[in-house]
């Protein structure tokens, strides 16, 4: 029974919890940067194949996004984390197991793999917006197939998907936290690692909840300019 | 010149265009209707090869178009099309969406390219929207940059794909007017329309198609005042009301 | 090739019944309270309007696993009484959804023009007739597919309650690993059976996207 609760808020900056905490902070943008690297090629990659002619490069792009968005993260980080190893045999699992930050370097790879489904998805659909006449017009002019992707349909595409990659970008940072149960000890790790020390976590977290929201708003200020500077003027509502 | 020889298209099983035949002349302007469906706008995309098409062949100024040793992006520089969504690229400006093909596919100077831009931008009456985006600009602005557009290539021949069935009746004139003028200047022009009085200012010839084939053809005066078959008669009356 | 999953069968599929009932608490009450979130979100009254765009804004910029642990220490405070993982995870859930819900539904009621609600005004249509036979059905099957999906990702995100340990299906495939390290198959299995679940309803909300699409053009 803890009716009378005692708040000590100073657990979010006393020694050595202060230090935790940015400690893991850093980590969660460490790992958001590097997987997003990952997720914006990867995804870009696998967008352009599923608006490709080639039925197998098509359905080879649809299996990825279909397989990776329709297993839940932590599922996913888990296999590659336990099972991943495995994969390469019994010889190589023991050396893999044995590389230090094995955790960090999963959460990368797992969370980029991960991302870039949800990359390639934003992608298939911001050039399906770009109807069929819409390329027929370019065509009309006597451009090339290289130009009107080159001068036309991509630079248009990629003002259309900024948006959702935004949201995309603040999901990766938030996602980062389920790296925590392999381990890992980013931000989320930290704040309850403190509880199980000071049994304080209601403070942590709360403190952790609101360095996320900051976190957040930066990157949204942040991608907020980079639209401003390529938006299709007088466009609304994408 | 364009002729269209025993040209028929299928979609799968399904024919969209049967064996026709259509010769259009120099500085002549030929309209095209019949309801939707009926392969008008087919026919337009196999012209300039946009659609490919499996039976006949199609020339233009002596080149044929489905013969796989045509450039064909050498021959659409000489076909301009405007179709019904106008379809500029939307993020670009007027002037911009005019001079891209002129500077990347006849390699103009930016400064060429632009005189000849703000040229047509007179000519079609809006040369004040040079440097506005599409979506800040009327259907029917809109609609005049995009005929600018394929202007720009200083084209032989013309395709018009309904250009004003997407614009508001109050614009459909000032989109008119710029047609009208160009038929008069002795552009070749092939127009999908059902603007009647258009037709009838201009058309040297209205062909009328049903189910991918071109049931009838003549004069306006042949057209309207003596229509041999039924399903012509019944489109007339439903378009004059 | 499945042993371990076939010795522990039972236990396996006691867990994806948990992550099942996580789920259907977390839409019963996520979708309610998301319904009263989308209204709060076009509601004129800034009283309603701000304090409820300022939870929507604020929960979606923060991790669903801090949420659940976030209500996990602040539950036992609240009740005084000791920690029971189910109804904080329930609970971290609701709040959680219901504000992707929230959206959802405000997407919907927005989807409706003007003129439609005036065309059904104009017919003589009431008000209330107007919103139960015109407005409501079609914002329902507007978001229906959005609604569908976000149901499927409630779905995968009940995993997470994973952290405060509740034996759902991931952490039995875990105690399982534990124990006899099959992380393969065991993790296999656990991929396999959410992504035939979580494929099959984003097929059925791709069935009502096309119905939608083909209605709206016809």
């Amino acid at each position: 029974m803890r009716f009378a609760y005692e708040f000590d808020w100073s657990v979010l900056w006393r020694h050595p919890y202060g230090i935790w905490i940015l400690k893991g902070l850093l980590v969660t943008i460490e790992v958001g940067l590097l997987a997003w690297i990952i997720a914006l090629i990867l995804g870009i990659f696998i967008g352009t194949l599923r608006i490709t002619t080639w039925r197998w490069m098509r359905f080879l792009g649809t299996a990825y996004v279909e397989l990776f968005r329709n297993i839940p993260f932590i599922v996913q980080l888990f296999f590659w984390f336990y099972a991943g190893p495995m994969l390469f045999g019994e010889k190589l699992a023991h050396q893999i197991n044995r590389i230090p930050d094995l955790n960090f370097y999963v959460a990368i790879i797992g969370l980029g793999l991960y991302t870039a489904s949800r990359v390639a998805e934003h992608v298939r659909a911001g050039f399906a917006s770009i109807s069929r006449d819409q390329y027929q017009a370019v065509l009309s002019t006597g451009m090339t197939q290289v130009q009107m992707y080159r001068y036309v349909i991509i630079p248009y595409a990629l003002r259309i998907i900024i948006p959702p990659l935004t949201t995309e970008f603040l999901t990766i940072f938030k996602n980062s936290s389920v790296a925590m149960t392999i381990g890992l000890a980013e931000l989320t790790f930290q704040s309850y690692r403190i509880d199980a020390v000071t049994f304080h976590g209601l403070e942590a977290t709360t403190g952790a909840m609101f360095i996320y929201l900051f976190l957040g708003l930066s990157v949204v200020k942040f991608m907020g300019l980079i639209e401003k500077k390529y938006k299709i003027k007088g466009m609304v509502g994408r | 010149m364009i002729e269209i020889k025993n040209v028929s298209k299928w979609f799968g099983d399904f024919q969209v265009l049967k064996n026709i035949n259509e010769v259009i002349r120099q500085n002549q302007t030929v309209v095209v209707c019949g309801p939707s469906g009926s392969g008008k706008s087919t026919l337009l995309r196999c012209i300039n090869g946009l659609e490919p098409f499996q039976q006949g062949e199609i020339i233009v100024g002596g080149v044929k178009v489905n013969d796989p040793k045509t450039n064909i992006y050498k021959l659409r520089q000489k076909i301009g099309m405007v179709f019904q969504r106008f379809e500029l690229y939307p993020h670009m400006t007027a002037l911009q969406n005019i001079t891209l093909a002129p500077i990347k596919v006849l390699k103009l100077s930016k400064k060429e390219a632009e005189e000849r831009a703000m040229k047509l931008l007179e000519r079609v009456g809006i040369p004040e929207k040079a440097n506005e985006y599409p979506a800040n600009l009327s259907g029917g602005q809109q609609q005049r940059v995009a005929i600018a557009r394929a202007l720009a290539m200083e084209p032989e021949y013309m395709l018009f794909d309904e250009p004003t069935s997407a614009l508001d009746p109050e614009m459909i004139k000032e989109v008119l007017d710029v047609m009208i003028d160009l038929a008069k200047e002795g552009m070749t022009m092939l127009c999908v329309t059902h603007e009647m009085g258009f037709a009838r200012e201009v058309a040297d010839e209205i062909l009328f198609m049903d189910y991918g084939q071109i049931v009838e053809r003549g004069t306006y005066e042949e057209f309207f005042k003596n229509p041999k078959t039924e399903r012509a008669k019944d489109f007339i009356s439903h378009i004059l009301h | 090739m499945f042993d371990a999953v076939f010795r522990n069968f039972s236990f396996l599929m006691g867990g994806l019944l948990i992550t099942f009932k996580l789920a259907a608490c977390a839409l019963a009450g996520g979708i309610p309270l998301g319904i009263l979130v989308g209204l709060g979100r076009i509601s004129k009254n800034k009283w309603i309007y701000y304090p409820v765009t300022y939870y929507v804004n604020f929960i979606r910029n923060i991790p669903l696993i801090l949420v659940i642990f976030w209500f996990y220490f602040v539950m036992p405070i609240i009740t005084g009484s000791s920690i029971d993982p189910f109804p904080s995870a329930v609970v971290s859930f609701i709040v959680f959804e219901a504000t992707y819900f929230g959206e959802i539904f405000r997407a919907g009621y927005q989807s409706i023009s003007k003129d439609l609600v005036n065309a059904a005004f104009a017919t003589g249509l009431t008000y209330s007739q107007t919103v139960r036979y015109i407005t409501v059905p079609i914002a329902f099957r507007r978001m229906m597919p959005s609604l569908i999906t976000q149901s499927i990702v409630t779905l995968q995100d009940t995993s997470l309650a994973f952290v405060i340990g509740l034996p759902e299906l991931v952490r039995r495939a875990s105690i399982v690993d534990n124990l006899e390290v099959r992380s393969i198959q065991l993790f296999g299995f656990v991929a396999i059976t959410f992504f035939i679940i979580c494929y099959t309803g984003s097929k059925i909300s791709r069935y009502y996207e096309e119905k939608v699409r083909k209605a709206n053009i016809l």
